[in-house]
């Protein structure tokens, strides 16, 4: 696990003069898009660490332990042996990142992995997950609930209504809250930037989520109406830019909701690869969120692999 | 039949022009075929929205090398679709011009409409030289352009000319500065198909508090840029040729030389035909590099303090393309984007292109203009304009013509009825001597003596000019409302002064009925220009695909006009030709009719108690020396003649010294009693020029 972020004081002057122009950030979200393609045995290689990058997630209303379960033997074997085999990559420990869950199920997904032998860290959403419109107390109160149950990575989500009225100080200690709350627990801060209004909000919101010690910044729960797409991504990834022009510290994205494709994958790749370099490139600083990607990249490596498309039975169920 | 063979224009152009394949693909092509569907749309509504106009002719058009086809494309179809023909030179080795022509040919219906010549630039004279061409278009650098201008004047040719380069890009402090150095890239880096022609550099204009931000974030992101080969589909930035890379390796040495900072990130094998992104900044406007042309792929970066200074370090080149300018307040912006003088303005982005919006230039990027509604004027002429052999005068010495001064002596007996007409040159508002201190007689038709008029000289141009610029400022600003007031309070001026004008001009032998309509005449032509100033709205909105936001058209005056008078219709002629000029927010100076100026010099004493001193400016004397003066001077933005054959030559001969739009006559007299000619919808085109202004939206 990456080293926890350091955070930084509040100081409101970083947000204050900040302007977003949508139809240049528009324009430039299309031009990535197009830009970079890969092909052939560097496009499987790229499935691969995009493999490596997924957080496997279910947030559903009807989880129970058997569809947790099979999710986490899915999470230790993502791509079938054989297909491995033939990239000679079997034995490179491929697996995903992390397992993500509702929090009255991190028990269950803890004792999956534990069953299956692997050491996958579990992440739980909190914070009154999606809407977050519960009170503080009920709030951190989750936090320490999943944390007991043995989660090592926490996904908060932030109250919109403190980004809507401006009340930046306390949406920054709200934050501090939850940070001081997850201990030395890996700390993803949901933006849910569809709900957010503008873009220059979503710039606001992001650097006082990462002054107030957040690990990773996320762009939204996957059950808004618009989840990530990349114009919100690339104000995003400016912001954590600066973060680091000016703390030094490194903070992770998380894109969730909405990713099915591999090419979708690759596409966010490239874009982190364009806007932050290789170093963002690996799953202490590079998450995507998602649930049926798994299956579409399986489908692309078998086919590099054979030449030939799979059926859907080919490939095992997650 | 792009469609069918768009994977063949697409890699044939990106050879050719070493521009990276991704841009060619992506947006020449459909921009090609959205071109030809624009203008198959205006060809159809051609016959109501165009009626009084027709087609000029035989369009010859002369290409530089390294262009795309995209942009042959731009200048053929609107002359296709007003039904001209084309003909035109190519430089060796370019074929996708030539598949081009092919694929026009094999439709079938009309032969010889596209031909296509492959030879060398210097065949332009020639092409001009053969009688039925109507009209040259030239595209390509400044200098060859001042060579075809005057070795083509006075072959009764248009000449138009697109030359622009270099872009501009002016980064403000309210701006978002990610976006910003996006829109540098864009401009100039990326293939996108460029406004002109040849992709030329970026002068970028950052203010002085964002410097040190936006040098920052620009470098950052040229480390990321990729330059190669243009067929690689990942690279974003090809070549232009080994020719486009030594001058830009030369215009980095000179630059290092004269103390500036330059920035490479990427490194690219030296020796190739590839040329890293430069950014160079710390080169102040004083230094010699600075003044030349920005060559591709340099960026010159300048710090400026308030947007007053942007608008002037902007406006201080001869170059006038296009701008974009990057600011969040939008009263800002678009303060910035009406002071600039460059065809075309792009707010918040840069680089967009449409069919329906027009794209050119001023000052010396040329004058003319593709897309929209002013490409096909280009090649339009009005009705009725009778077709004229060309005679040139081989043997017409430009540098001796209208040089002296002619000098005469005073002839007497000085009689006639009185008033005693008005004396002196009308500058600045009121009338002075001339600095020559002579006077010239005028003679009515029988042979009596009518008045003296001053004898205007170099100096008295200069100084008429610069009343001119002083007063454009404030002219410029008036709503047409304002300007449209003035013009009618001078229309019942003259009314008033009626009966004086016609005796003036019995005295000429014109006969008193035809002084007395004459009069009435040049008062409701004032009238009606002043209507037009108020009905002419501050520009209008086109709707383009692709943008979610309006683009203005807006006509916006030329800034000081010189006008030389013809000698038919003293009266009418000379309140034709100010009318309009008056109108369009122009400031003026006039060389009235040689035969009788003392109307002119009555007009001016109403312009004087009526409009702001320096708007109107009237000099008298020898109409082949002042012609001169005005042709060679280079504060003048646009010069009508109406004279002798030879002086027509020599004012397009001359214009080429900071390449100003000119219409002459070529000696031919005109109809000016009647509307089309004398107040028809060329007046109006030629009196203003366009600027197209972007506005996307969103938020």
């Amino acid at each position: 696990m990456a080293a926890r972020s350091r955070g930084a004081e509040l100081d409101l002057g970083w947000i204050s003069k900040i302007q977003v122009n949508q139809p240049a950030v528009l324009r430039r979200a299309e031009q990535i898009q197009a830009c970079r393609t890969v092909k052939k045995e560097w496009r499987a290689a790229w499935l691969l660490k995009a493999v490596t990058c997924i957080d496997l997630t279910t947030l559903s209303g009807d989880d129970t332990f058997s569809n947790i379960q099979r999710l986490c033997y899915k999470a230790k074997y993502p791509i079938r042996e054989d297909l491995l085999k033939a990239l000679n990559m079997h034995d490179e420990g491929i697996t995903v990142a992390a397992v993500c869950v509702y929090p009255a199920r991190v028990c269950d997904a803890v004792k999956a992995l534990k069953a299956a032998g692997c050491d996958v860290p579990v992440a739980s959403v909190a914070t009154g997950f999606p809407a977050a419109q519960t009170h503080l107390k009920t709030r951190l109160e989750e936090i320490r609930l999943a944390m007991e149950d043995g989660a090592t990575e926490i996904d908060v989500v932030i109250n919109r209504s403190l980004v809507l009225t401006g009340q930046w100080e306390a949406l920054y200690d709200e934050i501090r809250q939850f940070r001081q709350a997850c201990g030395e627990a890996h700390l993803k801060t949901i933006l849910a930037t569809g709900e957010l209004g503008s873009l220059t909000n979503v710039y606001k919101a992001s650097m006082i989520a990462m002054m107030a010690g957040s690990d990773f910044i996320k762009t939204s729960t996957g059950k808004e109406t618009v989840n990530a797409t990349f114009p919100v991504a690339i104000v995003m990834l400016r912001a954590i830019r600066d973060f680091f022009w000016k703390t030094g510290n490194k903070v992770g994205f998380k894109p969730a909701g909405g990713i099915r494709t591999a090419k979708d994958s690759l596409a966010w790749l490239s874009l982190i690869k364009e806007e932050l370099g290789d170093e963002w490139l690996k799953p202490e600083l590079f998450r995507i969120g998602a649930s049926s990607l798994l299956a579409d990249i399986e489908q692309q490596i078998y086919h590099h692999v054979t030449g030939r498309y799979a059926a859907c039975y080919d490939l095992p169920m997650s | 039949m792009i469609q069918k063979h768009q994977q063949l224009l697409w890699t044939l152009d990106s050879l050719l022009t070493g521009r990276a394949i991704r841009e060619v693909r992506s947006g020449d092509v459909p921009l090609a075929q959205q071109l030809l569907q624009y203008h198959a749309v205006q060809a159809h509504v051609q016959e109501e929205v165009l009626a009084g106009w027709k087609p000029m002719g035989v369009i010859g058009l002369i290409l530089p090398p390294t262009f795309s086809f995209l942009e042959m494309m731009w200048r053929i179809c609107p002359a296709l679709a007003v039904g001209c023909t084309v003909v035109a030179i190519v430089p060796p080795g370019s074929p996708s011009t030539l598949l081009l022509a092919q694929l026009a040919g094999g439709l079938g219906t009309f032969c010889g409409i596209l031909n296509v010549i492959v030879g060398p630039a210097s065949l332009g004279p020639t092409l001009g030289r053969c009688p039925g061409v109507q009209k040259v278009a030239f595209c390509g650098a400044a200098e060859e352009a001042r060579v075809l201008r005057q070795s083509l004047a006075g072959h009764r040719l248009e000449l138009s000319l697109a030359l622009d380069l270099e872009s501009l890009l002016l980064v403000m402090d309210s701006a978002d500065l990610d976006s910003a150095v996006e829109g540098v890239v864009d401009a100039a880096w990326s293939d996108r198909s460029p406004v002109r022609h040849m992709h030329g550099g970026l002068r970028l204009l950052v203010q002085e508090s964002v410097w040190e931000e936006t040098m920052r974030r620009l470098q950052s992101r040229m480390r990321r840029l990729r330059s190669g080969p243009g067929l690689d589909g990942a690279v974003d930035m090809g070549t232009r040729g080994a020719a486009a890379c030594d001058v830009a390796q030369r215009c980095v040495q000179e630059a290092r030389s004269q103390g500036a900072e330059v920035f490479q990130a990427v490194t690219v094998p030296s020796g190739g035909p590839l040329f890293p992104p430069t950014l160079v900044s710390g080169l102040p406007p004083a230094a010699p590099c600075a003044q030349a042309e920005v060559p591709w792929p340099l960026v010159m970066a300048s710090p400026f303090r308030t947007a007053k200074e942007a608008l002037a370090m902007a406006n201080s080149t001869p170059r006038g393309g296009s701008a974009s300018v990057w600011s969040e307040r939008l009263g800002q912006a678009l303060e910035l984007a009406y002071g600039l003088r460059v065809g075309t303005v792009w707010i918040n982005t840069h680089g967009l292109r449409d069919p329906a919006v027009p794209i050119g230039g001023c000052k010396e990027s040329g004058s003319s203009w593709h897309g929209g509604l002013d490409g096909l004027y280009e090649y339009l002429q009005p009705s009725g304009t009778p077709g004229q052999l060309p005679f040139v005068f081989e043997h017409l010495n430009y540098d001796s013509f209208g040089l002296a001064l002619p000098t005469a002596l005073p002839a007497w007996p000085e009689t006639g009825p009185s008033p005693v007409p008005p004396y002196g040159l009308f500058i600045r508002g009121r009338f002075q001597p001339s600095g020559a201190g002579s006077s010239r007689p005028i003679w009515d038709s029988s042979g009596k003596l009518h008045g003296y008029v001053a004898e205007g000289a170099a100096e008295d141009v200069r100084g008429a000019v610069e009343a001119a610029h002083q007063a454009a400022t404030g002219w410029e600003r008036q709503s047409p409302g304002a300007r449209a007031a003035l013009l009618v309070a001078l229309a019942a001026a003259l009314e008033h002064r009626g009966p004086g004008l016609a005796s003036r001009l019995q005295r000429h032998g014109v006969e008193l009925e035809a002084a007395k309509v004459e009069v009435e005449l040049s008062a409701r032509r004032l009238r009606a220009w002043a209507a037009q100033a108020q009905a002419q709205a501050q520009g209008h909105t086109l709707q383009v695909a692709g943008l979610r936001g309006p683009v203005l058209r807006l006509r916006e005056p030329l800034g000081v006009l010189a006008v030389v008078c013809p000698d038919e219709w003293p009266l009418l002629a000379f309140v034709s030709l100010l009318a309009p000029a008056l109108a369009h927010g122009n400031t003026v100076v006039l060389v009235p009719s040689g035969t009788c100026p003392l109307l002119a010099l009555e007009i001016c004493q109403d312009v004087a108690s009526l409009f702001p001193a320096g708007l109107v400016n009237v000099v008298t004397g020898d109409r082949d020396h002042l012609t001169r003066c005005l042709a060679l001077h280079q504060d003048v933005q646009a010069l009508w003649y109406f004279g002798s054959a030879e002086g027509s030559q020599f004012v397009e001969w001359a214009s080429a010294g900071n390449l100003k739009p000119v219409w002459v006559n070529s000696g031919c007299p005109r109809a000016w009693e009647q509307e089309p000619q004398g107040a028809g919808p060329e007046l109006r085109l030629r009196a203003a020029r366009t600027k197209a202004l972007w506005l996307p939206m969103g938020d």
